[in-house]
């Protein structure tokens, strides 16, 4: 489903360029649950936010089903994170304004077109799925750190995406409340989702069927399919 | 729900600063409704009083002269055929010009030449109630002012030359007329004549419905004098009308001057409101760059991000029309008052200009949230990663 290829990229920093990924290439299946992992600073959320469509690769390509992302138009990459892609932070970034029901419906709410009920049911659904279908009308402010992370992942699942990059969704929670995000995203991998995840947590690395690791901006080991000869050195 | 929803939420959450923002965009506004009203009603007010000094159309039958002259030597023009008007007929076509709304007074005139105690004077035949509207300086040393049916007024000169006072008994054309007042100095024509009744100086003169000529002031604040003018003529296609340009344009340029003053202040006023309305903005997606940064990752377009800022000004600024104009008449009605422009000077509301003013200031909100909203849309998705 997502084959990234001999991918690159260089950040600009005050002591000059430092290179964040170093020709990695990498094959993400459908329904597989990639766990990827390494030490701070080693390029692994670059590589999820590559993979996503969030950032371009200087050099490299990451194609989607065939399709090479960098060759997309900005529409139409937009338009694939607002149906098949679907995003999970660290910090879970749920508009403080809006209750966690209206937070899980915002991918909706960039049309003048107001949000048919067949939504609304789907997003309550979603909310029931992690637990939180009772605390649907609190603010953000009102709920615990690990629900608000749960309402995030209500909100990454109400445009029923194909895949799911969750970004250290656990690194900024507690063990039991961590264990429970990660329970969450197990099961929904069971049922069919494909998952990204980026983790420094060696124990819920192992729950994902697949483990990469990342080190110095290289693809260090793959348990899924061997680290393949990197064809580039930066 | 729906693209409306952040905007508003956002709004309603720092409410403090939204109606802080809103207000003083709306004191613009209001400034702004204010002055403009404030210029109507004094141009208005300005017109009227300076109306009552004078007409400034006169609507007279043309008239061909021959210049005669022989031997070499002028003997001036002799007027080869005096017309008059109609009275019925000329004030109805006056009355129905496009611009009737814009004429305070018509005032038509008949004149005899008349001798009173064998000394010629002349003696105008007037609509009294509208001569009174364009010669509002007319006054008499008793105070008070009428002329009825068989009444003459006599001008200060005329009365000293006629030896006449208030009861004196004239008579003009085989019919009675009595002195009711005479009139203190005025410096003009006035001084040199008698008045009479319109209307009774015509069937005394046995010339019922007939009239020489016809003054007109018009209320020139908003319309040209020469499209009445116009208007007239062609309305009377035998009548010669003339505007008393000197007049007109004194008029004019007083009013000009108050409407042009207004119209600076309120362009100023507005342009520090569009910078104010900007900088929020700016300041706004400043504070959100987070937010819009995630937005984008959800798979919000750049239109779609442009869009909300854009509604978040367009809101704030509907508000401020709203509370501005509401206030700005309130404003002017208060203004008016302290003014002392008359009475009649009260702010008038007029639902197209209240659609209008909404509009221009949505259009003014628009264009000053345009490099924010553009600034905002332009934040990438790689760009918010980092502060994510």
């Amino acid at each position: 489903m997502l084959v990234a290829k001999d991918i690159v990229k260089t950040f600009a920093g005050e002591a000059g360029n430092a290179p964040a990924l170093r020709g990695v290439s990498l094959a993400v299946a459908a329904g597989e649950f990639v766990a990827v992992t390494g030490r701070s600073g080693s390029g692994k959320s670059t590589l999820l936010n590559i993979l996503s469509s969030l950032l371009t690769p200087d050099a490299g390509q990451v194609l989607y089903d065939g399709r090479d992302l960098a060759a997309m138009s900005a529409r139409e990459r937009d338009k694939l994170r607002a149906t098949d892609f679907s995003m999970v932070f660290q910090m879970h970034h749920l508009l403080p304004y809006l209750t966690a029901f209206e937070n899980v419906l915002t991918p909706f709410l960039s049309s003048w077109r107001p949000v048919d009920a067949a939504r609304k049911a789907f997003a309550l659904e979603c909310l029931e799925r992690v637990g939180l279908a009772d605390k649907a009308e609190r603010l953000p402010g009102k709920l615990s750190g690990g629900e608000q992370q749960r309402v995030a992942i209500a909100r990454a699942l109400v445009t029923r995406p194909r895949a799911l990059f969750a970004d250290e969704p656990t690194g900024s929670l507690d063990g039991s409340t961590g264990r429970q995000i990660m329970d969450i995203l197990s099961d929904l991998n069971k049922e069919g989702l494909t998952v990204v995840l980026v983790t420094h947590e060696p124990l819920y690395a192992r729950m994902a069927g697949r483990l990469v690791e990342i080190a110095d901006g290289r693809l260090a080991a793959d348990n899924g399919t061997p680290a393949p000869a990197p064809s580039r050195t930066v | 729900m729906n693209i409306l929803t952040i905007p508003l939420r956002n709004l309603r959450r720092k409410l403090a600063r939204s109606l802080l923002t809103a207000v003083v965009f709306a004191v613009g506004v209001a400034s702004v409704t204010a002055l403009v009203e404030l210029s109507k009603a004094v141009g208005e007010s300005l017109e009227s009083k300076l109306a009552a000094y004078g007409a400034n159309i006169l609507v007279s039958p043309k008239t061909e002269t021959l210049s005669v002259g022989y031997g070499g030597m002028a003997l001036g023009d002799v007027s080869v055929d005096i017309k008059y008007f109609k009275e019925d007929e000329t004030l109805a076509a006056i009355a129905g010009i496009h611009h009737k709304d814009r004429l305070s007074a018509v005032a038509p005139k008949f004149v005899l030449l008349a001798r009173v105690a064998d000394t010629p004077v002349g003696v105008i035949g007037v609509d009294f109630e509208q001569e009174r509207q364009i010669k509002s300086h007319w006054f008499t040393e008793a105070g008070t002012l009428s002329l009825d049916s068989f009444g003459l007024l006599a001008g200060s000169e005329a009365a000293a030359r006629l030896g006449l006072a208030p009861g004196a008994v004239v008579p003009l054309e085989g019919r009675d007329f009595t002195v009711t007042g005479v009139l203190g100095p005025t410096g003009s024509e006035d001084d040199k004549l008698l008045f009479a009744d319109l209307h009774a100086l015509q069937a005394a003169a046995g010339k019922i419905n007939r009239i020489h000529f016809v003054e007109v002031a018009a209320l020139c604040a908003g319309c040209p004098i020469e499209e009445i003018t116009a208007q007239i003529a062609s309305s009377l296609p035998g009548a010669d009308v003339k505007a008393m340009q000197q007049v007109v344009k004194s008029r004019m340029m007083t009013v000009d001057f108050v409407k042009h003053l207004a119209f600076a202040v309120s362009g100023v006023i507005l342009l520090t409101a569009c910078v104010m309305i900007g900088l929020s903005i700016f300041s706004s997606v400043n504070e959100r760059k987070n937010e819009i940064g995630l937005l984008r990752a959800l798979g919000f377009s750049k239109g779609s991000v442009f869009l909300l800022m854009h509604l978040e000004a367009l809101l704030l600024g509907a508000t401020a029309a709203v509370i501005g104009q509401a206030a700005g008449f309130a404003a002017s009605g208060r203004l008016m008052a302290l003014l002392d422009l008359g009475e009649q000077a009260a702010p008038t509301f007029d639902p197209l200009q209240f659609a209008l003013v909404f509009v221009g200031v949505a259009a003014l909100t628009s264009l000053a949230s345009l490099p924010p909203a553009l600034a905002a849309s332009r934040i990438e998705p790689s760009q918010a990663l980092v502060m994510l």
